[in-house]
């Protein structure tokens, strides 16, 4: 934990150095295995707004009942999710139907949320202050009337954006939580550095046999990407694996159908996909519209997936070999089920054995950072 | 982002998506002429290849490509009034393939008008064919446009009937797109005397759609992308004002204008070819105002597939194909230019990178 | 007599090595021989063709044929290039492992089976005339 907190303490102060030298992107190159972390030019890092974002994160007065923060479901001792849950608990433990995503790493995100329905990070910290089950608030302007009157705020709003009292707006705070987010980036795991620095060591013979099979017979590289120089593990689009769709097969011609007559806004299809399950299996498909997006949902990064169980969008994999499993036999969690038409074409039986799939799962417990590795010690010895 | 409350209107044009056409099928391709009352849509399906492994095993990745087609047609809200599938479905023409393919296509909620490919003719001259999907070549009327099925894959009676010692052998040596021991299509005397005859009776000024297998226009001989009596065919058609010629075997974005027949490719639902002036060796004569369809990523099954929503309005069309993993391309005839367009990428400009083929 | 025998016949021998009526080993090489090495090549490039229409490389009884005709659209002219499949650079062989793993359902062959060699050489013979692009995507 110490040790995580002064390397971020290091990093912003490296991040502090570029912003002072006039360059946009931190001097500091990203951790081994990564690409240069994308800064948008409208939202440049500084130590300022990365301190009041880190407050702003865990500040629980930003819901109705005065307990939810960002925090409650993206906690720090659990790489920024809630694991175990299946699916996150809001206000009065209200259960939505989506299991939390990472927020380590989430700077490469393309786009935000299972079905990818925000374009930013800015944009992503909007939406969970005013859904019913989340921080519950009818709109944004409890938060607004508190950062306006706290004095702790009102320094570092100042110091931060310049701005005060009725100047400062939503804006301001999701500029201020992203760029706290931005500062979450995490590799150099024995992964990266067996792969690209060099240390035949890292990997034990099981996990480099994982990763042939990860490369070649698994087919897990097209979608969890792994490049010459670097490796996101996502290609940041959308695929109908076929996790929770099977539940409503025979009710996607209705729901899809409610879908295409209907004009909603933004913000409507967020309330709908978070209280209805049934939607919310309709993944990308409620915001796009598109057949194509039909069931399909984001692929997350698999870095430190090992700790982040359970897995999909709805959290019915407990384990990562539940998920290996899921994949070997075609897009159904129960082998011989029928799959869903409108499975991805990427997605087919793989014919794995067993000694495969421990293999497997074996190379995903390689990509563990080691900022987040003391809690895989913990959690083995539970 | 100052506002709390973001309406989808303004995310979209945020994000500078062009929703209109792009998505199937909230929105419509408005076309410059649109006289709404005289407008309707059709569904079209084609190129499916079911092919046997062994037993009651089929290639799986063909038999997804079909499924999820037909599932995806039966979602389209509005109704389309029929669907035509466009030929090829089985891969060598058994009668396994044939009952395999014909209960996936069974599963679509609409009337279906079938299309002969040579996959499906060559083994046995279309007869199992028949009993499935009736005459090889017929017509119908649907509100006051003339819809004509050919049957373009035919070829010389000495290839067809003498040449090969098994119809099994003559079925292989048909199946392989680059076999040059393969024979040119052809809808031939008998199907151009009987479109004469049925042609004879359409009131003048009645729009003409044409289903066909082969493109009823001479694009590349070596891959069979050719009709032998393109000519004589099209001349029939020339006394019509509004001709439409939608064909299938190419498996691939292609479309064209001559005189006043505009012709449309469709797509596969199995896998994707790629464009005849990729073939280094030969000259090909693609329509030069085809803009092409991305290229392919083989990990994906379904890229480079797909099915097409086909608007008819007005005696034109404008066909949406409905493509996986890439943008939907909408192809719709353009008054102003009197030829079929491409609505988001007909200039040079607004091209993609991957629709490059070389 | 016999040194002058001898002599003669060493110059003669000479002279006729210098002028070419008697074959030395080295790296010369005649029409003929040409000519049957082409043969050599193209009764490779031919298997080639045959296993390139072949139902039998994968276990899905689907032919390289049938998504490339003429081996058009394997661009074996950009290869060694990054290849997004593989999400790393390799050369066309490792391509040509991919498709038989992936599209044919079959297992990849030996780097160097000659069967491997055979469809490369076939795959070329379709492209040849068309200027190296390494790395081109």
């Amino acid at each position: 934990m110490k040790n995580y907190f002064y390397g971020m303490i290091l990093t912003v102060g490296l991040i502090c150095a570029a912003v002072v030298q006039g360059k946009q992107e931190p001097a500091s190159p990203p951790p081994l295995g990564l690409p240069p972390v994308p800064i948008p030019e409208d939202n440049p890092q500084s130590a300022e707004k990365v301190a009041l974002g880190d407050r702003l994160f865990n500040d629980q007065r930003f819901s109705s009942t005065g307990d939810v923060s960002c925090a409650t479901c993206h906690a720090a001792d659990k790489v920024l999710t809630d694991s175990p849950l299946t699916v996150s608990q809001g206000i009065r433990k209200l259960a939505g139907t989506r299991n939390a995503p990472s927020v380590v790493n989430s700077v490469y995100a393309e786009k935000l949320f299972w079905d990818g329905r925000s374009p930013s990070l800015e944009d992503q910290a909007l939406h969970p202050f005013v859904n019913p089950v989340e921080m519950g608030l009818k709109d944004h302007q409890p938060i607004l009337d508190i950062v306006r009157s706290d004095p702790e705020y009102a320094k570092a709003f100042k110091s931060a954006f310049g701005k005060s009292g009725g100047e400062i707006t939503m804006t301001e705070v999701t500029r201020a939580i992203a760029a706290f987010e931005r500062t979450k980036v995490t590799a150099n795991s024995p992964f990266d550095r067996w792969y690209y620095g060099g240390e035949e060591e890292s990997l034990s013979a099981v996990q480099k046999r994982g990763f042939e099979i990860f490369v070649n017979q698994g087919r897990c590289l097209s979608c969890h990407v792994i490049e010459q120089t670097q490796a996101l593990l996502t290609d940041n689009r959308f695929h109908n694996i076929g996790a929770g769709i099977n539940a409503i097969r025979d009710e996607v011609p209705g729901l899809a159908g409610e879908f295409l007559k209907a004009e909603a806004t933004a913000s409507e299809v967020d309330v709908k996909v978070l209280t209805d399950k049934r939607t919310s299996e309709l993944g990308r498909f409620a915001v796009t519209r598109g057949f194509d997006d039909l069931g399909a949902f984001k692929t997350p990064t698999l870095r430190n997936v090992a700790l982040t169980a359970p897995y999909m969008h709805d959290g019915s994999l407990a384990t990562l070999r539940d998920v290996v499993v899921h994949y070997n036999n075609g897009g159904v969690t129960k082998e011989g089920d029928p799959v869903n038409d409108f499975l991805s074409g990427g997605i087919r039986p793989l014919g794995l054995t067993d000694g495969q799939i421990d293999d497997l799962v074996a190379f995903m417990e390689a990509l563990t950072s080691p900022e987040h590795a003391s809690l895989a010690d913990a959690a083995s010895k539970k | 982002m100052s506002t709390s409350r973001l309406t989808r209107r303004g995310f979209l044009k945020a994000a500078g998506a062009l929703a209109a056409a792009g998505c199937l099928p909230v929105s419509t391709v408005e076309l410059a002429f649109a006289d709404r009352s005289k407008s309707f849509t059709f569904a079209h399906i084609s190129d499916a290849h079911i092919q046997q492994i062994r037993g009651t095993k089929f290639v799986r990745n063909w038999d997804r490509g079909l499924i999820r087609a037909v599932a995806e047609t039966n979602l389209l809200a509005p109704k389309p009034d029929f669907v035509v599938f466009g030929g090829d479905l089985a891969q060598l023409g058994k009668k396994s393939e044939l009952d395999h393919g014909a209960e996936m296509l069974s599963k679509l909620s609409y009337k279906v008008y079938c299309v002969m490919g040579e996959h499906d003719y060559y083994l046995d001259l279309g007869e199992y064919w028949s009993k499935l999907f009736g005459p090889h070549y017929y017509s119908w009327d649907h509100k006051d446009v003339h819809f004509v099925v050919l049957n373009s894959v035919l070829t010389y009676d000495e290839w067809t009937h003498e040449r090969w010692p098994t119809q099994e052998q003559r079925m292989l040596e048909m199946a392989g797109l680059d076999n040059p021991n393969g024979s040119q299509f052809m809808v031939g005397e008998k199907q151009r005397a009987w479109l004469r005859e049925d042609l004879g009776k359409v009131k003048k000024g009645t729009p003409i759609v044409v289903f066909s297998h082969s493109p009823i226009q001479k694009i590349y001989k070596g891959w069979n992308f050719w009709t032998e009596d393109a000519e004589e065919v099209q001349a029939l058609l020339r006394p019509f004002e509004d001709v439409t010629v939608i064909y299938g075997h190419v498996h691939q974005v292609q479309y064209n204008q001559i005189g006043k027949i505009s012709f449309h490719a469709v797509m596969a639902t199995a896998w994707p070819w790629p464009y005849p002036q990729s073939y280094a060796l030969a000259k090909s004569h693609l329509p030069r105002l085809t803009v092409p369809m991305n290229r392919a990523d083989p990990f994906f099954e379904r890229d480079a597939t797909g099915w097409q929503l086909i608007d008819m309005k007005n005696g034109r069309t404008a066909m949406r194909y409905n493509l996986y993993n890439n943008t939907n391309r909408a192809v719709a005839f353009n008054p102003k230019t009197g030829r079929p367009e491409d609505t988001k990428f007909q200039e040079p400009t607004a091209g993609l990178p991957p629709q490059v083929h070389y | 007599m016999y040194r002058k025998i001898a002599g003669t016949t060493f110059v003669a021998l000479t002279l006729a090595v210098i002028v070419g009526l008697v074959p030395v080993r080295g790296d010369e090489f005649s029409e003929k021989d040409v000519k049957r090495w082409q043969e050599e090549y193209m009764s490779v490039v031919k298997t080639g063709r045959e296993l390139w229409v072949s139902a039998d490389l994968g276990t899905n009884g689907v032919a390289c044929a049938q998504c490339h005709p003429n081996a058009a659209n394997t661009h074996p002219e950009t290869y060694p290039k990054f290849q997004q499949q593989l999400g790393r650079v390799v050369a066309l062989r490792d391509m040509i492992n991919w498709c038989l793993q992936h599209p044919l359902e079959g297992k990849p062959l030996a780097l160097d089976d000659p069967r491997m060699v055979a469809i490369e050489a076939y795959v070329a013979s379709e492209r040849q005339g068309v200027q190296l692009a390494p790395g081109k995507h």
